[in-house]
């Protein structure tokens, strides 16, 4: 899928290549620093604050303490900047990214580079799950939960609160299980009633948090791959990876062999693709990165919504500024394209 | 009496001439927006289709503007949108509005002729000159309706080339309040040379190579830009030359039984899908094998949400045609919600995934692994714009 010309630039400054990949999610925040050769140089994974403003920012100053601690990352430039998840328009406009892609690409991407026969993907994140399709190295077919955010993670973090377990060990909780309850999957309001008349009716914690891997795993199966051929290879990342009940679950329905990417690049993977795919875009086109550097952390950036009036939809417009010389970075939101600044 | 009708993308100028001619003043609702939607939620059935609801929203805001008769089409088909304007007059009755009147535009077969009751129904005076007047007006209407076709085909071939982000679109616009204004049988007649004018005066860049992709699916969610979140722009603008048969010419003249591209669509389907079972859900079908046999790059099928007829189709779709035809196809289901971020997020991996595969495509014909592709072609209706627009796009 990705291409590279053999057309390598020359830069001034004499130092060496890295890319920035960056992956803002629904609940979570991946930085991935990555040289010419695909090693990964440094990575932030942090939970995300408020704001993706605020949270790009924390990452950016996590990443820069990073660098400024470790001689060896100093030899580096970035040369290129990428954004994905669910906010990448606006941390694009935020960071001064070159590019912005939809996460689907991004895992693809990623995946292939580490497993370049991968033929089904399979993620579940914080607020979203999709299955992704591989055939002779490009995707030919992706879904993604469109309508209700049962079976993620937000859902299991929620219920591992609620039992009073850390959400690591939820995982282990659920391996121990020899007799997993039954609780409907179709949806996280019909499967927390289920959870507690389990739990009240005397069912041990281990035999529930099964159950419920269980379902979750039904419902991703019956909501996403409708009439898809989930064919070997299989990679499963994101978030929920790291749960083994999650996998073993999917063991079980699929009875097909589950690869898990390790030292923790499972949840790392859109923002390693975006990094890879950053790399391809600076080498394919000799522009100079509009990236506004690790200092971005100093400028105060302010975002206010206003809206139009100027026609009967009344959009509601987006605007994101900087403080300090009121300069407009981004605009969006109009149905008619008036206000749009990318 | 003032009338009014709902919504449905371009498609004012040519209902507002219907009954203009037949001497009657017709005030528009707004713009589909987010308070007629609010509206038409809070009033309808919860499970209901979605284009009840903006319909619904529409004729609250025309009725707010003076109009105390309300025409809706009715077509006497298999699924729910026949019993559209009866529960539409009772909700709107319910609301105080009691006065009002929600006339049935049936459209079952245009040839019955029930349609010319509709229109003496809405005139308040009475005399022989009726006939000549309904003459005119359906006249004009098959013509206005003739070019908004013609507008909206030039839009989806174009707007991929634009270099300045939006001028397609205001040349729509301005089309649109021009074709409104064009109310003399012999301008009418030049309108296609306006047409051409406008949109040659846009703009281009002839480099780029865009991806060809057809839009099908419900006809009001496919043509109303509130209801399908601007979908047409947005591929635009991601540079999709977007392809869309449906229209509401196309659909007159097929209920006028002339429409021959839709009795070919039918034949395509008919293995798959043996009778008309509401929506578009037949005419979907055929025309999904139609574009795959003539080398299109991708498919979008968008419906409203709990549409029967289009989960029909949506079915034999992926489970038997994309397995045969290998022509990426995404479906959208189009509710109240205007939350753009996920539906964006599986548009621009749609479009990326079908760049993949036009790639790879390539290298294979380039390494002479595949036969040569036929070339898309799309000769309907009205091929003549449509080969003046490829005209100047390939030459200027």
């Amino acid at each position: 899928m990705v291409q590279v010309n053999e057309k390598i630039h020359v830069p001034k400054d004499g130092k060496r290549n890295s890319y920035l990949g960056i992956d803002v999610g629904s609940v979570t925040l991946k930085f991935v620093l990555m040289d010419n050769d695909q090693r990964v140089l440094s990575q932030v994974f942090l939970r995300n604050q408020g704001s993706p403003i605020d949270s790009v920012k924390l990452g950016m100053a996590e990443m820069r303490s990073q660098i400024e601690k470790n001689p060896e990352l100093q030899e580096y430039a970035i040369r290129a900047c990428g954004t994905t998840g669910s906010a990448r328009y606006l941390t694009k406009a935020v960071v001064g990214g070159d590019l912005a892609k939809t996460e689907i690409i991004a895992h693809a991407v990623a995946t292939q580079s580490l497993y370049p026969d991968v033929r089904t993907i399979l993620e579940i994140g914080g607020q979203d799950s999709k299955i992704i399709i591989l055939r002779d190295g490009i995707i030919v077919d992706f879904a993604m939960n469109s309508v209700c955010a049962a079976g993620t993670g937000s859902f299991l973090d929620h219920q591992a609160t609620r039992l009073n377990i850390p959400i690591e060990d939820f995982g282990d909780y659920a391996v121990k299980s020899k007799n997993p309850a039954s609780i409907a999957g179709r949806c996280t309001v019909f499967a927390e009633s289920d959870m507690i008349h389990k739990q009240n009716a005397g069912y041990s914690k281990e035999d529930i948090i099964a159950g419920l891997c269980d379902s979750l795993v039904r419902n991703y199966l019956n909501n996403l791959s409708k009439g898809k051929d989930l064919e070997e290879p299989i990679v499963f990342q994101g978030g929920v990876s790291f749960n083994k009940g999650i996998i073993q679950a999917f063991k079980k329905h699929l009875d097909r062999k589950i690869t898990v990417p390790k030292n923790g690049l499972n949840v790392l993977m859109g923002a390693l693709g975006m990094a890879i795919l950053s790399r391809e875009y600076y080498i394919n086109n000799e522009i100079d990165t509009v990236f506004r550097g690790l200092r971005m952390t100093d400028i105060d950036f302010r975002t206010r919504t206003f809206n139009c009036g100027d026609c009967p939809n009344n959009c509601s417009i987006v605007e994101c500024s900087i403080v300090e010389n009121n300069e407009v970075i981004a605009r969006w939101g109009s149905r008619c394209g008036k206000w749009e600044v990318f | 009496m003032i009338v009014s009708f709902p919504n449905m993308g371009y498609s004012w100028p040519a209902f507002k001439t219907l009954i203009e001619c037949m001497g009657v003043k017709v005030v528009l609702p707004d713009p589909t927006n987010r308070e007629a939607v609010k509206i038409g939620v809070k009033y309808s059935p919860e499970f209901v289709c979605f284009p009840f609801k903006p319909t619904l929203g529409d004729f609250v805001s025309a009725i707010k503007k003076g109009a105390d008769t309300l025409v809706m089409a009715v077509d006497c088909g298999p699924c729910r949108f026949g019993f559209y304007h009866a529960v539409q007059e009772r909700i709107l009755h319910d609301m105080g509005y009691k006065d009002v009147r929600v006339i049935p535009l049936d459209q079952a077969d245009l040839l019955e002729f029930k349609w010319v009751k509709t229109l003496f129904e809405v005139t308040p005076t009475k005399n022989l000159f009726l006939y000549t007047k309904a003459v005119k007006a359906v006249q004009y209407f098959i013509k206005k309706t003739k070019y908004i076709e013609d507008i909206s085909t030039a839009e989806g071939l174009i707007r991929c080339y634009e270099r300045n982000k939006g001028d397609t679109t205001r040349v729509v616009k301005k089309l649109l309040i021009k074709l409104d204004e064009t109310n003399k049988i012999n301008e009418l007649r030049k309108f296609k040379s306006v047409i051409t004018n406008e949109f040659k005066k846009i703009d281009i860049d002839r480099s780029r190579n865009p991806l060809k992709v057809a839009l099908s699916g419900e006809i009001h969610i496919t043509l109303e830009p509130y209801d399908n979140l601007d979908i047409r722009r947005k591929l635009g603008e991601m540079g999709v030359q977007l392809y869309q048969n449906l229209s509401v010419y196309d659909w007159v003249i097929h209920k006028f039984h002339l429409n021959f591209h839709r009795k070919w669509l039918e034949y395509l389907a008919r293995p798959y899908m043996p009778m008309d079972i509401g929506g578009e859900a037949i005419w979907v079908i055929g025309e999904y094998i139609d574009r795959a046999r003539s080398g299109f790059d991708g498919f979008i099928h968008a419906y409203p949400f709990t549409c029967m007829p289009e989960i029909s189709a949506r079915t034999i779709l992926t489970n038997v045609l994309y397995k045969k035809y290998d022509l990426p196809i995404i479906f959208f289901s189009f509710d109240e919600h205007a939350a753009e971020s996920g539906f964006r997020t599986r548009l621009e991996a749609f479009v990326d995934l079908i760049q993949g595969r036009r790639e790879k495509k390539k290298h294979e014909k380039e390494t002479k692994l595949e036969k040569k592709l036929k070339e898309p072609s799309y000769e309907i209706h009205g091929g003549s714009l449509y080969n003046s627009v490829v005209q100047f796009i390939q030459a200027g």
